[in-house]
């Protein structure tokens, strides 16, 4: 309880600085006090935008995700069992990784249009890699011993695969899932910023236009809520489904 | 006057809000130069004893005294041996042993010369400018012994030193450990659970009992010396390694009944 | 066996992939079935990069970029590393910064650039501050989770040999994390990248981004994809780069290779 206190007091205190320091007067138009921000969101939860705009939101960053994880999981586990999947993936994984996959988005849209389409596009290439990535290794860190006593007792290919490689490679593919589900949702507000007409992002980029900063700030308020939520559902179920590989080790930020 | 004293000894811990005791009362008296092992079930409190003496884990009743005078914290009078080596992987053996060196201020001529004599003296002159990862078990554990011996400490604290190794190497360590011991005259605390190793080494063996550890059994090992390895194989031997297997199963057997969670 | 054709052999068996593709691309590009305008051949891209470059267009915005990316790049590594170990090494730092990285961790940040914009302005600032902001993050998570990670017995060697904190922090605690904070560099660089690439497409009149956006929002995907061949090529050289000094300051472990 007290280390809940010392850990709310730096954020607390910043808030309270803030709300005073926008109600002076001198502060520039861009300092909304946190109070103004609440009365906002009200508002805007009252007549429904803040949910037509967070439930776009949501969807194009869901479907992204779910498909892109979906793909780059599969290959990843794949290229790490068989060697010619590893060919084909490594060094265009290797040479193209460090590559901001974002730079493709105008490119993008002028070959998918600035609709939904292209932002799919454009998330599910993001999360494919670090999922990719993930589980390739995952897979193919794999104990060898634990592969040799499934073959002992008599276990198939697919079966070591699939009651073997994919159990003990989970953990690591938890941990691709993650840094890819923070990716569609950067992602998601990036494109949302570039060309929308609905959903967070977009509402940020027409707040800031208006001169609308109290707008803005709900936008970056929810979209804080999602990613944090977001995370958390991930590390629930991570400890739900793998039980015995997280005990002990409580899974760290990162 | 004992050299190192331990006066009526007491360690609890709180786990998940239980207060567990680890050490029930220890007293024990060592002379300088002698060879004492501590022996005594898993979780029984001897590395938590080992790591009181080190001065990384506060007293909480009792007193500890070395030379008369209290210990209070880690100090380079004491030096402590890992059976995790805890050496410096960014170091070549040169390096970690010239580490303390640094740490004291020696200079950089001297301190090189010391690291090879100490080096020489562990038998890793041609391992100097190997690093950690490149060595072997019973390697790193001798560059962790010339590391600790450099700074000439006055007492050696060794935790299960020898426990990650392979039985041969193991032998093989204890021998060279009491001919650095015959060289050095170092006075010597060292926890272990093989009973071997426990009888060829020391002057005297403590038996511990299973927690709340205390001492149940402490006695002198009178074996001629200098020994060599195949004292193993005499009657003497023989009949103080019943003595100590009998000490010892009891204490297991009480170990193992115990539920796993406080064990230090 | 004669060692060269099957080297050449081992060589084709891993890198086909790369060639395959291009060709792929190329045989779009020149079949008719879809505009050549929205997949340029791999000539007139080149053509495109090779011409820019001389005329020292692609340079320029090159410069720009790097300068941001590099600029809060290197703010975040000193104001990183200086939190972290201080996080790490005292417990009221700890109990209030602590809950702000592992709550603020992941909520997107990029969201935030649009106040950016009006704290610092549409140029460098704005770009710089958001990268210094994504870098720090990483940087001081993996510095504070480096140093708690140090085994205690190689902490208790060093007190048992005469260290005083200081000594151990400088000789022990920082070498020891030196792989882990390293780590978090190789994250945080291509994030840089990415941050001053997304910005510089949200609103910018120079840097690589905008480059890039200007091309597409021309309808000169050729253009376009020289850009983006461009960011490609510093994004890999940044992190060849990195890896390169990761591998000379963390000598004592196994090498890190091309994918994290």
């Amino acid at each position: 309880m007290i280390r809940f206190l010392r850990g709310a007091a730096v954020p607390v205190a910043l808030l309270i600085a803030w709300e005073i320091y926008a109600r002076t007067g001198i502060a520039p138009r861009y300092v909304v006090a946190p109070t103004e921000v609440v009365k906002t969101l009200w508002a805007m939860t009252l007549n429904g935008s803040i949910f037509k705009h967070t439930g776009r939101s949501i969807e194009r960053a869901t479907v992204g995700f779910a498909v892109g994880a979906f793909f780059g999981t599969l290959a990843g586990l794949t290229a790490g069992v068989l060697k010619p999947v590893e060919n084909f993936y490594d060094p265009i994984i290797s040479l193209t990784y460090p590559v901001p996959k974002i730079a493709l988005l105008p490119l993008i849209f002028t070959w998918f249009g600035i609709g939904d389409t292209a932002k799919f596009v454009i998330i599910i290439m993001a999360v494919f890699y670090p999922t990719f990535i993930a589980s390739f290794y995952g897979a193919k860190s794999v104990e060898r011993v634990l592969i040799w006593s499934a073959r002992n007792m008599g276990a198939s290919r697919w079966q070591v695969f699939r009651r073997v490689v994919v159990p003990a490679a989970m953990p690591q593919v938890f941990n691709g899932l993650r840094v890819g589900l923070a990716l569609s949702l950067i992602i998601m507000v990036t494109s949302e910023l570039i060309a929308a007409n609905e959903g967070l992002g977009y509402l940020i980029g027409a707040a800031q236009e208006s001169l609308r900063f109290d707008i803005m700030y709900v936008a970056l308020l929810i979209i804080g809520l999602l990613g944090f939520g977001a995370d958390r559902l991930m590390r629930i179920a991570r400890r739900k489904l793998l039980v015995g590989q997280t005990l002990g080790s409580e899974a760290g930020n990162g | 006057m004992p050299f190192l004293e331990i006066d009526h000894l007491v360690k609890e811990f709180t786990r998940k809000e239980r207060v567990i005791r680890a050490i029930d009362g220890i007293d024990l008296m060592v002379k300088e130069g002698e060879f004492v092992s501590i022996v005594g079930p898993s979780g029984c409190g001897k590395t938590t004893l080992l790591h009181m003496l080190a001065g990384f884990v506060p007293v909480d009743q009792g007193a500890l005294r070395l030379d008369g005078k209290p210990i209070l914290g880690p100090g380079p009078d004491r030096g402590v041996i890992f059976q995790e080596y805890a050496l410096f992987p960014w170091r070549t053996a040169h390096g970690n042993v010239m580490w303390p060196l640094e740490i004291k201020g020696v200079p950089k001529a001297e301190r090189e010369a010391t690291a090879d004599r100490y080096l020489d003296l562990v038998h890793l002159e041609g391992f100097r400018d190997h690093y950690p990862a490149e060595l072997s078990g019973g390697m790193k554990q001798r560059v962790a012994l010339a590391r600790i011996l450099v700074l000439d400490p006055r007492i050696l604290l060794m935790d299960e030193p020898f426990g990650a190794l392979d039985s041969q190497t193991r032998e093989l360590m204890q021998e060279e450990l009491l001919e650095i011991w015959g060289k050095t005259g170092k006075t010597v605390i060292f926890i272990t659970h093989d009973i071997d190793e426990a009888i060829y080494l020391s002057d005297r063996v403590v038996v511990m009992t299973a927690r709340p550890g205390k001492v149940k059994e402490d006695f002198r090992v009178d074996l001629p010396r200098p020994r060599r390895l195949d004292i193993k194989k005499t009657p003497e031997y023989a009949a103080y390694r019943n003595k100590v297997w009998d000490l010892l199963h009891v204490e297991v057997i009480a170990a193992r009944a115990q539920t796993p969670d406080g064990r230090a | 066996m004669t060692p060269f054709p099957s080297k050449l052999r081992d060589f084709l068996a891993h890198w086909y992939s790369v060639p395959l593709l291009l060709a792929c691309w190329e045989i779009v590009s020149h079949s008719g079935w879809v505009q050549p305008r929205l997949v340029p051949s791999l000539m007139l891209i080149g053509q495109i990069f090779w011409r820019d470059l001389l005329s020292g267009v692609l340079i320029h915005h090159t410069t720009v970029t790097l300068y941001r990316a590099l600029g809060g790049f290197l703010m975040a590594v000193v104001a990183g590393c200086t939190l972290g170990a201080a996080m790490a090494r005292n417990r009221t730092i700890d109990a209030l910064f602590e809950p702000i990285f592992s709550f603020g961790f992941p909520i997107p940040r990029i969201a935030l650039y649009p106040v950016f914009i009006f704290i610092f302005g549409l140029g460098d600032a704005s770009k710089i501050a958001l990268v210094f902001l994504e870098g720090m993050f990483v940087i001081t998570l993996h510095t504070y989770q480096g140093i708690r990670a140090v085994p205690n017995t190689m902490v208790w060697a060093g007190s048992s040999m005469g260290a005083n904190s200081r000594q151990l922090f400088w000789r022990v605690l920082l070498p020891a994390a030196l792989p882990m904070i390293f780590t978090g560099f190789r994250i945080a660089l291509p994030v840089a990248l990415i941050i001053v690439v997304s910005t510089e497409i949200i609103g910018e009149s120079v840097g690589l981004g905008y480059y890039i956006q200007f091309a597409s929002a021309s309808f000169d995907d050729a253009k376009s994809l020289a850009g983006i061949a461009a960011v490609a090529i510093i994004g890999f050289a940044l992190d060849r780069a990195l890896i390169w000094l990761r591998n000379r300051a963390v000598f004592w472990q196994p090498e890190a290779v091309a994918l994290g």
